[in-house]
Parts: C-alpha cells; structure tokens; sequence
C-alpha cells in the first residue's frame, strides 16, 4: 500500500516537475542562455564576480561581529552591505538564468535542493538579524564586543554562505544521467 | 614539453586527484578552491568597497586580523590550485587564459600589499583619512580580482588540450 501511494504521488510530483521543465524549456531567456555559446561562460563569471562581492562583504561584517576583526563600529562595516545585496541579486539573476537553460539539471539535483535550503536558512537568519540584533549592534563602538546572541546569527551567517559555495561547487558532480 | 606532461599526468598524485571516485578529491579541491577564493578576493573586494566609503583609516588591528584570514585564503587557493594543476597539467599550461589569470592573481596580490602600505604609512592606521592612492587602489584592485575570476572561469571553456597522454 505505502508503495502504491508512493508510486502515485512519486509520478504526479514527478509530472508535476517535467511540467515546469517544459514550460521553463520553452521561455525565451532559455532559448538565449542555449543559444549563443559564450552566455553560459559569461553568466558563470559573473555568478563567480558577485558571490565574492557577497561573501567579502558579508563576511567581513560577520567577522567584526564575531570579534576577529575588532578596531571599527560594527555599524561602519554595515554600510558596505548594500554592495553585498547587489551582488546578492546578480547571483540570484545569473543563477535563474542557469536554471532556465538546464533545469532538468538541477531540479533533479540533489546538490540543487540543498542549495536552495542553505540559501533559505541564510535568508531566514538575516530575517533574525536585523529583527533581533542590529537595533543593539548599530549603537556598538569600535572596540565593543558583540553580545553573543548576535555572534551565533554571525557565526550561522558564515556557516550557511560556506554551505551555499559547498552545494553549489556539487552541483557539476550531482547531475542527474540523462 | 607534452611528453613531460604525459608522464607527470601518469604520476600517483594526478591520477588521484583526478580519477578518484571520492567525492572527498576533485569535486572537494575545487570546493577548497572556491572557499580559498572567498576568503581572499571577497574580504579585499570587501575591504576595498569600505575604502571607497570610508573617510577614516582602519586601525593597525583590523588591518593584520583581515590580512591574516586573506593569507590563509591565498595558501588554500595555491594548494588547491596546485592540485586542480597536477590532475590537469596540459589542460592549463597550454591555454594562455590560465597565464592570464596567474598575471592578475600577482596583480591584485602586488596591489593589496600596496594598499596595506598605504594605509600604514604616514600618520599610521587609524588616524587620518583614506587618501585618494588608496582608493584608486581600491578600485583597481576590484578590477584584477573580477579579471581573475573571469579568467579562471573561462579556462573551463578555452582549452585546447584535456590530457597530454590521450593525444592532442
């Protein structure tokens, strides 16, 4: 019985998916990633480009938090992070484009799915940075240390960006064969 | 040259880097790669893009706690690099991009030390303002560290040769 109901919802998942595919196959940004063979290298450069912008600036605001890189306002270092969200969104725009090339590659990729839950989780916990810790930490002086609630959303922060890097440099070794 | 690489590429250290089933080898080293790259070029783009805005100098503190974690970045990236070389040596040595690349990692490299230089020199770190030589640096340094990740992401794509020992 649990492997009939499996069998069932595994296929309507499934078709539910191929459906998506087909129709994501069908979209003209997935004709113009296919299309012209120097796209993809110059999406991947560019995904490349942006996630060291949001890692370097994240990062280093993350660190002055956990108190590795004492000697500047917490808050000076935040006013970077604007850049960080730029190169947040060229991620997320190159990254759709990916998708919408070869999505059969990645919806049917394990690495994929984590991906996206690191990249939820990073969301999520940036969510409960500025609602619980940054009113607190923009008052904080040069030499202050952070409290350590606001270390752990830091130290989770840098933990779930290496998870998104770890998951996305997977991804080539998780595709699917076919 | 191609037969020096041939034989290399037949060497236990390329043929496990390279043919290993482990995920824990290739697909991991490329992984270290990548961590080593956000380790140096992200915190000195980050730096930099600070320095753009900045009108006060970082203190001496942050300046050697940030380099210290760009250095162990740099040593993760050569190791890695050096093994992604050794499983692939024909691949890279004989695609001038891969040239390219290391002339723009020495760059941005030459260009970070410069910056932290000035930033030292003079009234020291922490006092005074963020010159005008700083910044330029910051934003050139920006330039070598997306001209790299260009170059190395387009090595996957320029290639001429994969392994000298299959023929070429």
């Amino acid at each position: 019985m649990d492997g009939l109901i499996e069998w069932i919802f595994g296929a309507a998942r499934h078709s539910g998916v191929d459906a998506l595919i087909d129709w994501i196959l069908g979209t003209k940004l997935s004709w113009f990633v296919t299309t012209y063979g120097s796209v993809w290298p110059i999406l991947e450069s560019l995904h490349f480009c942006s996630l060291t912008v949001l890692a370097g600036t994240v990062g280093l605001f993350d660190l002055r938090v956990l108190g590795l890189a004492k000697g500047i306002a917490p808050s000076t270092l935040h006013a970077t992070l604007p850049w960080g969200v730029g190169g947040f969104v060229v991620s997320a725009i190159t990254g759709v484009m990916f998708i919408s090339g070869m999505p059969d590659q990645y919806f049917y990729n394990d690495a994929f799915k984590f991906k996206v839950v690191f990249l939820l989780l990073m969301g999520l916990n940036a969510g409960l940075f500025y609602w619980r810790e940054f009113a607190h930490l923009r008052t904080l002086g040069p030499h202050d240390d952070a409290p350590r609630s606001a270390k752990w959303v830091a130290g989770a922060s840098l933990l779930f960006l290496v998870a998104v890097m770890y998951c996305g440099r997977m991804l080539t070794f998780y595709r699917p064969a076919f | 040259m191609m037969n020096l690489l041939a034989i290399f590429e037949q060497s236990a250290i390329s043929v496990w880097v390279r043919e290993t089933p482990s995920i824990l080898a290739f697909p991991f080293i490329l992984f270290l790669h990548t961590l080593g790259l956000a380790m140096l070029a992200g915190i000195s783009v980050g730096l930099d893009v600070w320095l753009l805005g900045a009108k006060s100098r970082p203190p001496r503190a942050l300046l050697v706690g940030v380099y210290r974690i760009m250095w162990i970045g740099f040593g993760i990236n050569l190791l890695s690099g050096l093994a992604l070389l050794a499983a692939y040596p024909a691949k890279a040595l004989t695609n001038w991009v891969f040239f390219l690349k290391l002339a723009l990692v020495a760059a941005a490299l030459w260009v970070l030390e410069q910056t932290k230089g000035e930033l030292l020199v003079a009234t020291g770190a922490g006092t005074g303002t963020v010159n005008t030589r700083a910044r330029q640096l910051a934003a050139v340094s920006i330039l070598l560290w997306c001209g790299a990740i260009f170059a190395g992401r387009l090595l996957a794509y320029t290639h001429s040769i994969l392994l000298a020992s299959e023929g070429f």
